[in-house]
């Protein structure tokens, strides 16, 4: 009798064991599948999609061709954001060396603000697009300041969250330049 | 009546949180409910953690204000689920779906049930 429990037992922690190991391997798998750590998903591969009119920090109404054609830099900013201080600097040394049109969208600012920031820090833009509600912006899929997409033919090929700076530029813009 | 005046007047300060707490008065109890409901379960694409609720960032609070809005249009959960992780991908949705997890959710079950029969079998055999 006691022979018979006792090969219950073992059966039981080869199984318990059996087991941990089929655990283990699960997730070690998924470990090796998983190349990337998942965090907020960027935008890229998306059309850029803007319902809304869209105006210039002066009021003028853009038309929505002058970022759907062509290669576009779109950059979110704003006079209360401290990193857009930071990669300002980056972002005319950009315009001057290279051709590249950039565009910028004012998010979430006031139009004097905007204007004071960019009479102070120097204008890189073309033109900024003024989005005082942060709508256009939301739809964009934009999460805060600064952001930058690199918009060509309408379709986002790059998005970056966060600073833009030489390295950044390396790895995600320049290739397309 | 100065005093009268001065008494009115810390009501009226006191009075106005209460107006503001009506953010979203388009919405009935029931879609405050899912609103909010919606809001715990959606991650502010912002923050490192934390969801639209309990979060002060911008994007949260126009987040929410969308929400409401597509509540509004008669979108279901499901569907505002769907698109805000169609615009910024799995990480944002904080409710774990069940279906999609199932080795995640039996594992730790099946070693639950496995260790009950063991312990009792140890137990009975000790017993005897």
């Amino acid at each position: 009798m006691g022979q018979l429990e006792g090969m219950v037992t073992r059966y039981f922690l080869v199984l318990i064991l059996a087991l941990l190991v089929t655990m283990l391997s699960i997730f070690s798998l998924s470990l090796v599948q998983t190349d990337e750590l998942q965090t907020i998903k960027t935008q890229e591969g998306k059309k850029l999609i803007i319902s809304e009119k869209i105006h210039d920090l002066d009021g003028n109404p853009i038309p929505l061709e002058s970022l759907t054609e062509g290669k576009v830099l779109l950059n979110v900013w704003a006079s209360w954001c401290i990193t857009c201080l930071v990669e300002h600097p980056f972002l005319k040394s950009i315009t001057e060396s290279k051709d590249v049109k950039l565009i910028g969208i004012n998010y979430k600012d006031q139009n004097f603000n905007a204007m004071k920031y960019l009479d102070k820090n120097g204008d890189p833009y073309e033109f900024s697009i003024f989005d005082l509600s942060g709508d256009i912006s939301l739809k964009l899929g934009v999460t805060g300041a600064p952001e930058t997409f690199l918009v060509i033919d309408g379709e986002i090929v790059s998005h970056r969250i966060g600073e833009v700076n030489l390295e950044v530029w390396n790895e995600k813009f320049a290739p397309y330049f | 009546m100065k005093n009268l005046l001065h008494i009115f007047k810390i009501l009226f300060i006191f009075a106005l949180p209460i107006a503001a707490e009506n953010l979203y008065e388009n919405l009935n109890a029931n879609q405050l409910k899912r609103l909010d409901y919606l809001s715990e379960n959606i991650r502010c694409p912002k923050c490192s953690y934390g969801n639209i609720n309990s979060s002060n960032a911008p994007i949260s609070k126009d987040l929410k204000q969308e929400i409401a809005k597509l509540i509004e249009e008669g979108y279901t959960n499901d569907e505002i689920f769907n698109l805000m992780e169609e615009r910024y991908g799995n990480y944002v949705i904080l409710k774990t779906d069940i279906n999609e997890n199932t080795t995640l959710f039996l594992i730790p079950l099946m070693v639950l049930l496995i260790s009950i029969l063991l312990v009792t079998t140890y137990t009975i055999k000790r017993s005897k």
